[in-house]
């Protein structure tokens, strides 16, 4: 046990005193907020798109599309059509052509970013979208809202009814509660739905601290391999103190940058938004999801750490290690996907299935948790895994050491030979 | 005196080709053994097996009278022949956590590994990064991570590989000081002139196979003595001297002849000697050479190009 503490040390120690470590550490939040602020960034440093409106309805419906345009975010600028007015719509796009291409430019210098080219009568408008570039669905939508909008207001005035009734047709809104026998209050609020978001965020963090942990793990071992360290390791204690030691050490190492995110997360909350995060621990405690999150989190990082363990064992360089890895990899991103799914139906017969499958059980009942899966499925999903851990880790002894000590390139045969207990040694 | 190790009908087997086969010898305790044979002679998986991480097909290994040295870690220093260390660690770091995983308590290895690295001239790199020492002075960083927790059995594999010749020396003092306090040192290496120098014993295989067991100059007795002679000398002029066995000629300087004439085993020189002299031969220059291991080596394994 102490050698098996004593590199687990060594372990821990190795990474977390590098300034690299830390740096990532520092780094992670600083990406995260760039995420969430880069988008608003960008859209408050870009100028605003010029847009110009063409209606040859003759309805007047140019001034309702413009005034949907001014609620679009960035306010595009409205500029009056080039060569403005027009005989027919394929005049006024002969026209407006070298301007949308970039070829002409508008008066004082500016590109033309789009054209609202209103054509048809009052009671059938059409709406053609001219845009310099071609992903433009937000503004394509909000016209045609506008447009429609207009065209019914148009309808029912055809039909006799006053500009009060029109408007109060429009404002005229259903009032749309949510109610669940799982909401305490009845009605559905955020604070009912936060396990289900809380468990999504878990799934997710176990995912990429699984992924961290393992790829710590398999670095450190492809580097004793290399430097054959891993046979006077061998020399000095047994395979299961080895790998014991290292998959403590390199789980401390992320639970190191776990606390650090939680915390610097936490006191973010905690100073923004008191009540959430005060919500979010209730979340946590109350529901017990912070047991389901410890319970799989050791159940999917034993599972995948002894996996990356023996590969690194039979690798030299981490080019051998990402060859073996693809397939493990590809297996990793299915529970990815389906992920969303747990949280939004819990229950659907296909995710059920995937939560049995032991490799995908850590991150799809961790999603589930929230919504409180049957019991016999928890214990049954979790059966399931302890017995594939514990398979993983009986066959990972007897391979790892034929690994330890093989020499060259990887050799697939002897993998093999390992895994069957046939290697060099017991 | 006690026996450290013993290996009795040592066979190990991968599929149809016997790595090493029906090995058998002993080390006595105290003494430095010379585990000696070309590459691929078995060696290394001979150590393997000495040190539990190979099981054998067959055959019986007996470490400081356990049949299993997994046992017996904490009394066993082990070099491996491809060396490397943490590059990122110090040395002192590096050999008090190998230290510690033989059982020295955490404080004392640290302690342990600072004398022994101001010892051997490494007190300045101490808290240096192993990255940023020498090759050399890793190497002695490497030996003394495998020897800080004063290991009753000290397994060396191909230890002065890549050392240079100062660092040789300073190694060949270092298994001597080991021997001196009582510990046995069993060193692999295929050049026989540390083998010569530091060995109570040498074992020869070649191909898996035992070859020779015994003392430094008994395997040199396996090899013959030569005489050498250098003047106006014609090519047969020695070869049919008593106890000549076969003679080789070369040119040597200022136009002469070298004949080198091989003695038959236990064969006197002085016979051969009286014989050239009697036959009035023009002799600038006479030496004999005695056997050395390497001889020994080369006519023991039958690896005329090796060494």
């Amino acid at each position: 046990m102490s050698r098996l503490l004593a590199i687990a040390t060594r372990e821990y120690w190795a990474f977390v005193r590098t300034v690299g470590f830390w740096l990532s550490i520092c780094l992670m939040p600083f990406g995260l907020l760039m995420a969430i602020y880069a988008s608003g960034l960008a859209e408050k440093t870009a100028p605003p798109p010029t847009l110009a409106v063409v209606d040859l309805s003759g309805a007047g419906y140019g001034d309702d599309l413009a005034a949907a345009a001014r609620e679009d975010r960035p306010i595009p600028t409205l500029v009056p059509a080039p060569g403005a007015p027009f005989a027919s719509p394929a005049d006024a796009v002969r026209s407006l052509r070298p301007f949308l291409s970039g070829a002409r430019r508008l008066p004082g210098g500016a590109k033309l970013d789009a054209v609202a080219l209103i054509e048809g009568t009052r009671s059938a408008p059409a709406l053609n979208l001219w845009t310099r570039e071609i992903a433009e669905p937000a503004l394509e939508a909000r016209l045609a809202d506008a447009l429609g909008e207009a065209l019914r207001r148009n309808r029912l005035a055809d039909a006799g009814l006053a500009p009060a009734q029109i408007a109060a047709l429009e404002a005229a809104q259903p009032k749309v509660a949510h109610f669940s026998p799982r909401s305490g209050a009845g009605e559905v609020s955020l604070r009912d739905r936060l396990p289900s978001y809380v468990g999504f965020a878990m799934g997710l963090m176990l995912w990429s601290l699984i992924l961290t942990g393992a790829g710590v793990l398999l670095n450190s071992v492809i580097e004793e391999k290399s430097s054959r360290i891993l046979e006077v390791l061998l020399t000095s204690a047994s395979v299961p103190e080895i790998m014991g030691g290292k998959i403590l050490g390199a789980a401390a190492v992320t639970a190191t940058a776990l606390c650090v995110w939680l915390g610097l997360a936490g006191a973010a909350l905690a100073s923004q938004n008191p009540v959430l995060a005060g919500d979010i621990a209730g979340v946590l405690f109350q529901h017990g999801l912070l047991f389901y999150f410890a319970l799989y989190f050791v159940g999917g990082y034993l599972a995948y750490a002894t996996l990356f363990t023996t590969i690194g064992a039979f690798c030299e360089t981490t080019r051998e290690a990402q060859t073996l890895l693809g397939p493990l990899m590809i297996l990793m991103s299915i529970p990815m996907i389906f992920m969303g799914q747990a949280i939004g139906r819990p229950d659907a017969p296909l995710i059920q299935a995937l939560s049995w499958f032991p490799p995908f059980t850590p991150f799809l009942m961790a999603a589930r948790a929230a919504s409180g899966p049957p019991w016999w499925q928890v214990a049954g999903t979790g059966a399931l895994l302890a017995g594939m851990v514990g398979l993983e880790l009986w066959i990972a002894g007897r391979a790892f050491r034929t690994g330890a000590l093989s020499s060259g390139r990887f050799d697939p045969r002897l993998l093999l030979a390992g895994l069957a207990g046939r290697g060099e040694s017991a | 005196m006690e026996t450290a190790l013993s290996l009795d009908g040592v066979t190990k087997r991968y599929g149809a080709f016997a790595a090493v086969a029906d090995l058998s010898f002993q080390a006595r305790t105290g003494r430095i053994l010379g585990f000696l044979g070309p590459n691929g002679a078995g060696k290394t998986t001979t150590l393997r097996m000495i040190l539990g991480l190979v099981r054998p097909t067959a055959g019986q290994v007996r470490v400081l009278g356990e049949t299993d040295a997994r046992k017996l870690r904490r009394r066993i220093g082990f070099l491996p022949e491809e060396r490397g260390l943490y590059r990122r660690m110090t040395p002192v770091g590096v050999i008090a956590f190998l230290a510690t995983l033989k059982g020295m308590p955490a404080g004392q290895a640290r302690r342990r590994a600072r004398t022994l690295l101001e010892a051997h001239g490494l007190g300045e790199a101490c808290d240096r990064q192993i990255r940023a020492l020498s090759k050399g002075m890793a190497q002695k960083v490497q030996l003394l991570s495998a020897i800080a927790h004063e290991p009753e059995l000290v397994i060396l594999d191909e230890p002065f590989s890549g050392l240079d010749p100062v660092n040789q020396q300073a190694l060949e003092a270092i298994i001597r000081e080991l021997a001196g306090r009582g510990a046995t040192v069993i060193f692999s290496t295929h050049v026989m002139q540390h083998a010569e120098r530091l060995c109570d014993q040498v074992v020869l295989i070649a191909r898996g196979r035992k070859v020779f067991d015994g003392r430094v100059d008994e395997a040199c007795a396996a090899a013959p003595r030569r005489l050498v002679l250098e003047g106006a000398l014609t090519c047969n002029a020695l070869a049919d001297a008593p106890g000549v066995v076969r003679v080789v000629h070369e040119p040597a300087e200022e136009g002469r002849t070298r004949l080198i004439a091989e003695l038959a085993a236990g064969a006197p020189v002085q016979a051969a000697l009286k014989a050239a002299f009697q036959r009035d031969l023009d002799i600038a220059r006479l030496e004999l050479k005695e056997p050395h291991l390497h001889d020994a080596f080369i006519v023991l394994t039958g690896e005329r190009d090796a060494a």
